[in-house]
């Protein structure tokens, strides 16, 4: 797992608040969920604030930027 | 030289001084009266804005008026011309000062309610959590909560504050709320964006 790389990722404004995780490999929603909230099961909170780019949850890839609610 | 001669002499040198003081005392006063008007109108403003600037203006005026009292026409003349000049610049400070804290509030405004919006939503989820992420214990979650419910008070007075005219409150307290914002993200474990830093 990697930390947000680029604060201003996707959008480039630099009031943007919007908190990003940049996918590695192994790397899956429960782990990232666990990882910022502490709990594996708050996942579907990853998957709404990406459903633009997320329509499985088991489907991400490695370099995908993520939003973190 | 007779006395006749002399006395015709101080007779006319007595009515050139007192031509003289007649002279200046008039512009003198005029002077003092145009200054007190110039300065009576950008004090109220000049006191939010450029309070140090004021008080050495007002300074020189009193000096200016001390100097006519004591009759001494010409330095009063020269003094409220001073101040006159003096009021224009605390116009141009005042107005500089406005357009620097109007530019400051429209930089925070911009950002500060998506940084305050970003800590809500990772309060709320935390909430549900069943346990903290690392770095993150109870006493520092419930106590961002308590910064997080400041920070908004703050942020509504701020608006308020803004909207009424106020532009230094308004700015003091968008800059405290962007402080406590950014306290509060990095206790969450959350990056602030580089705007705030």
């Amino acid at each position: 797992m990697s930390d947000d790389p680029k604060q201003e990722a996707p959008g480039s404004n630099s009031w943007d608040a919007t908190q990003w995780h940049e996918v590695v490999k192994g790397d899956t929603l429960s782990k990232i969920a666990a990882k910022y909230y502490g709990d594996a099961s708050l996942y579907p909170q990853i998957l709404e604030a990406n459903k633009d780019i997320l329509t499985d949850p088991d489907k991400i890839r490695v370099g995908q930027k993520l939003r973190i609610p | 030289m007779s006395k006749r001669l002399i006395f015709a002499i101080i007779t006319i040198a007595c009515c050139f001084a007192l031509t003289a003081c007649s002279t200046v005392k008039a512009p003198a006063e005029a002077a003092i009266t145009a200054a007190d008007q110039a300065l009576a109108g950008v004090s109220k403003e000049a006191s939010q804005y450029v309070p140090d600037q004021l008080k050495s203006v007002q300074e020189a005026l009193a000096a200016a008026k001390a100097n006519l009292q004591k009759g001494e026409y010409q330095q009063a003349l020269t003094g409220a011309q001073d101040v006159a000049a003096k009021a224009k610049d605390l116009a141009k400070a005042v107005a500089a000062k406005k357009d620097e804290l109007t530019k400051a509030w429209q930089d925070m405004s911009s950002g500060l309610p998506g940084m305050v919006n970003a800590i809500q939503s990772r309060v709320a989820i935390l909430s549900k959590s069943r346990s903290l992420p690392a770095g993150l214990d109870k006493d520092k979650f419930e106590s961002a909560k308590a910064s997080l419910a400041t920070v908004t008070q703050t942020w509504t007075e701020a608006s308020n504050a803004f909207q009424s005219g106020n532009l230094m409150d308004a700015v003091g307290k968008a800059k405290a709320v962007k402080e406590k914002a950014v306290e509060i993200m990095n206790a969450l474990g959350m990056k602030a964006p580089a705007a705030a830093m």
